[in-house]
């Protein structure tokens, strides 16, 4: 048993730490702070971050990415949201739909869509798949309702994307309008589900397109205001009959939910429990920081037996987190059977990164009547989790992925 | 003998608040146009209309024009108005309470006489209390009254000077509840060179009083955010003069400060986490009935219907714990005749009310998917104000250590 990292992972792992430190961090909370949802974003941090490698980290060599491991990628991630969690997100979701690419998409559109993504430094991905009435219902949807999904035009709302497709020669109309989409607004190019056949359930009847942003009769309506993330943007995305190339179709017409099973969806919730450790690592870090400076009583905080309690929760939970997600990802590179550990470990960060920015918060706790902004950032991130990837309703579904008895 | 049977008064106010609430205060409450910006000035218009039903004066005795409510009923209504909104809920309880034992208990009658009329005169004449914390220098606790990055020792006390039969006042008290809107504000002092406190009276016109500008969130470099609700603002009193019958009776103040008030204070902020959490179960109860996802309503799948369920034992049980801590603060006579255990009630309702009904308001939150974390939407606000009320002045991690201390009959 070796937890050692190699040369090139702990050589990624110092350079996003750096990164994170230097550049992330400075900036992370007066975005956070700024009242407009679009204006919290900031390309120059995008900008150094691609120089530095971390937009195109997970492409492969064959095309000039970097085609770090799933370990090397985690530990970015986890350096990164040290940093600042949504600023880790938005280079990490290039990575995630750079797999799709890769994975899915024929020479011509590589040539066509990679090259220019390798190329420039402000080429972000995005995907759309969440509709108004259609969030969890297209990552998973309902088998035990067979009905769910088959005639769009009925009178009670059924399940799965209505954005519609409809071929016209050469060329596929899009109408409909998609919510919440990461990188909404920033994205030169999106993934979209659509429906091209609304006679049959999202899993026989849709397709993935994909959509530069100059797209003729697409545009980017609102940018949605959240709670946490705020740098992190999630947007509208309006078709109006959008003209969309055949040759833009991802796989085959009425294939995208086969197409999107090839992007390693593995990677979507390890990337989920890497970026939460990332935040619990800040908050350890600002909570030991806080206690060791800080009287109350006339002693230090981390005198306190309450705040050794907490401090020690923090820790263990924070360990445990980490090597769940290493070997999650280890997992993963070695192409070992898949029992359901990436699916677990995000379920897992969940529950944690929300206890330990609570935990952060209680050691700080008010001075007066105002909160540190930060540890109030860190708690405010982490709800974003309750509904990631699926609510827990949604994720406990990976019962039907869990082995009988466990490996040994 | 155990009777939880209200009066037919106790329901119809509280119907009355809670229709007043579901009318007028939810559709400007929930607005996204006021959910969205970080700024949420005061609903002042809304704030006089619940002091025209009487919310103002709930506790006043009623021999002083007041509604007489006892700490339990004034709870009720609390909750009703926190489900609509909490610095209205938050304004008003501070009033009422210190009406209750400032004006209705404290003062003389010759006080009274000149100061209940200015009080029922208008409805924007709301009263704010500056006070040395009862619990400074008992161990690990936040104080209200504590600056930025301040330690305890160094808590800044106001000073009252003698000069002939009159007092002066100087100092500066920087987070005041109740500050922006006071006609009254009734402040404690310390005696400069000698022993103990003074109390007095003053008119928010006194010469020497100055109320600030409270910081905005995000304000001070950005690195602290404001963390209260109601109105708050700092308090300046520079050579303030203060005549001799402006001042409290010495045992009178020490009667409102230690039994009057800051039990009653704590039970009253257990009312409004309720009243907080109670808004966002009552949506989640009505989103899940209403959203279809999974092939059915989302009620009917086991897990949200799991989260519902105990959301609602939560709140009941936080209530059942805050409503007999504000039945006990009124009839202290109960725990001398042994009928109810010797605990400091209002600590274990307000404790436990916190901790759980954050915990209660994620869950009703998480039933709203992605929706709860939007700005636009309440639930991110819920779940931001019972987290304000987990963390503030009167309940923080140490806070129940009071319990353990008093079953052990020990004192830090």
């Amino acid at each position: 048993m070796d937890f050692a990292l190699n040369e090139e992972q702990r050589g990624w792992q110092m350079e996003a730490r750096k990164f994170a430190e230097e550049e992330i961090r400075p900036l992370s909370l007066s975005r956070d702070q700024i009242a407009n949802p679009k204006d919290t974003f900031d390309w120059e941090i995008i900008k150094k971050g691609s120089k530095l490698g971390f937009r195109t980290l997970a492409v492969p060599k064959e095309w000039g990415g970097h085609e770090a491991d799933f370990v090397t990628q985690a530990l970015v991630m986890a350096e990164l949201a040290r940093g600042d969690s949504s600023v880790s997100k938005t280079f990490s979701q290039c990575w995630k739909w750079s797999h799709l690419i890769a994975a899915s998409c024929s020479k011509d559109q590589k040539e066509r869509f990679l090259k220019p993504f390798m190329a420039d430094d402000s080429f972000v991905l995005g995907k759309g798949g969440t509709e108004a009435n259609a969030g969890s219902d297209n990552r998973m949807p309902p088998d035990n309702d067979p009905k769910a999904g088959w005639k769009l035009r009925a009178e009670r709302p059924k399940a799965g994307w209505k954005l519609r497709a409809e071929r016209r020669g050469d060329e596929w109309i899009l109408n409909g309008t998609k919510m919440f989409i990461a990188n909404g607004s920033v994205a030169k190019l999106f993934f979209v589900d659509a429906r091209t056949d609304p006679e049959v359930n999202i899993r026989e009847g849709s397709t993935m397109f994909m959509i530069p942003n100059d797209t003729p009769g697409f545009r980017v309506g609102k940018v949605f205001n959240k709670r946490g993330w705020r740098f992190y943007q999630n947007g509208e995305l309006i078709f109006e009959n959008a003209r969309v190339p055949h040759a833009n179709v991802v796989g085959e017409v009425n294939g995208g939910v086969k197409a999107r099973a090839t992007d390693k969806s593995e990677f979507g919730d390890i990337e989920l429990a890497a970026n939460a450790l990332g935040i619990c690592d800040d908050a350890v870090g600002m909570a030991m920081h806080f206690a060791r400076n800080h009287k109350r009583a006339g002693k230090l905080v981390i005198d306190h037996q309450l705040v050794q309690l907490k401090l020690n929760e923090m820790y263990m939970l924070t360990e445990a987190l980490r090597s769940f997600v290493l070997r999650a990802a280890w997992e993963r590179d070695r192409k070992l059977p898949d029992y359901g550990n990436n699916v677990l470990v995000m379920n897992y960060s969940q529950e944690v990164v929300q206890r330990v920015t609570r935990a952060n918060m209680d050691i700080h706790g008010p001075e007066g009547a105002m909160m540190n902004a930060r540890v109030d950032k860190l708690v405010r991130d982490a709800m974003i989790w309750t509904h990631l990837a699926g609510d827990t309703v949604q994720r406990v579904k990976i019962v039907k992925r869990l082995p009988l008895t466990l490996p040994t | 003998m155990y009777d939880l049977q209200l009066t037919p008064e106790q329901i119809e106010f509280r119907d009355a608040v809670r229709d007043f609430v579901n009318r007028e205060v939810k559709p400007v409450a929930t607005d996204p146009a006021r959910l969205e910006p970080f700024e949420k000035p005061l609903l002042t218009d809304l704030l006089d209309q619940a002091s025209q039903m009487g919310l103002r004066g709930l506790g006043l005795p009623e021999d002083a024009g007041g509604a007489g409510a006892d700490t339990l009923t004034t709870c009720m209504l609390l909750e009703e108005l926190a489900a609509g909104d909490v610095d209205l809920a938050v304004v008003l309880g501070e009033t009422a309470l210190l009406a209750r034992e400032v004006l209705g208990t404290a003062m003389n009658p010759a006080q009274r006489a000149h100061w209940l009329p200015l009080f029922e005169g208008e409805d924007r004449f709301h009263i704010a209390l500056i006070a040395r914390d009862a619990g400074a220098g008992r161990g690990w606790s936040y104080h209200q009254t504590l600056p930025l990055d301040a330690d305890e020792a160094d808590a800044p006390e106001l000073a009252a000077t003698r000069d002939g039969k009159a007092w002066v006042l100087n100092g500066t008290a920087p987070f005041v509840a109740n500050a922006p809107v006071a006609g009254l504000f009734v402040v404690q002092a310390k005696v400069s060179g000698g022993e103990g406190t003074v109390t007095v009276l003053l008119a928010q016109a006194a010469q020497g009083l100055s109320v600030g500008e409270f910081l905005q969130p995000f304000a001070g470099k950005g690195e602290r955010v404001r963390w209260h609700h109601g109105a708050v603002a700092p308090v300046t009193l520079k050579n303030c003069r203060v005549a001799e019958e402006d001042v409290l009776a010495a045992d009178a103040a020490h009667r409102m400060l230690h039994a009057g008030i800051a039990g009653r204070h704590m039970v009253q902020m257990a009312a409004i986490n309720i009243g907080v959490a109670r808004a966002a179960y009552e949506a989640a109860i009505d989103y899940a009935k209403m959203r279809w996802q999974g092939g059915r309503h989302i009620i009917e799948h086991q897990a949200i219907g799991m989260k519902l369920a105990d959301v609602a034992i939560q709140i009941e049980a936080a209530r059942s714990l805050t409503w007999k801590a504000a039945w006990v603060t009124d009839h202290p006579e109960a725990v001398a005749d042994r009928s109810i255990n010797d605990l400091p009630w209002p600590v274990v309702a307000r404790s436990f009310t916190a901790e759980a009904l954050h915990r209660a308001t994620l869950e009703a939150a998480e039933c709203f998917g992605a929706m709860a974390v939007m700005r636009d939407m309440p639930l991110q606000k819920y779940a931001h104000d019972t987290l304000v009320l987990r963390h503030s002045a009167d309940c923080d991690l140490a806070s129940p250590l009071v319990v353990a201390e008093t079953v052990a009959g020990y004192t830090r």
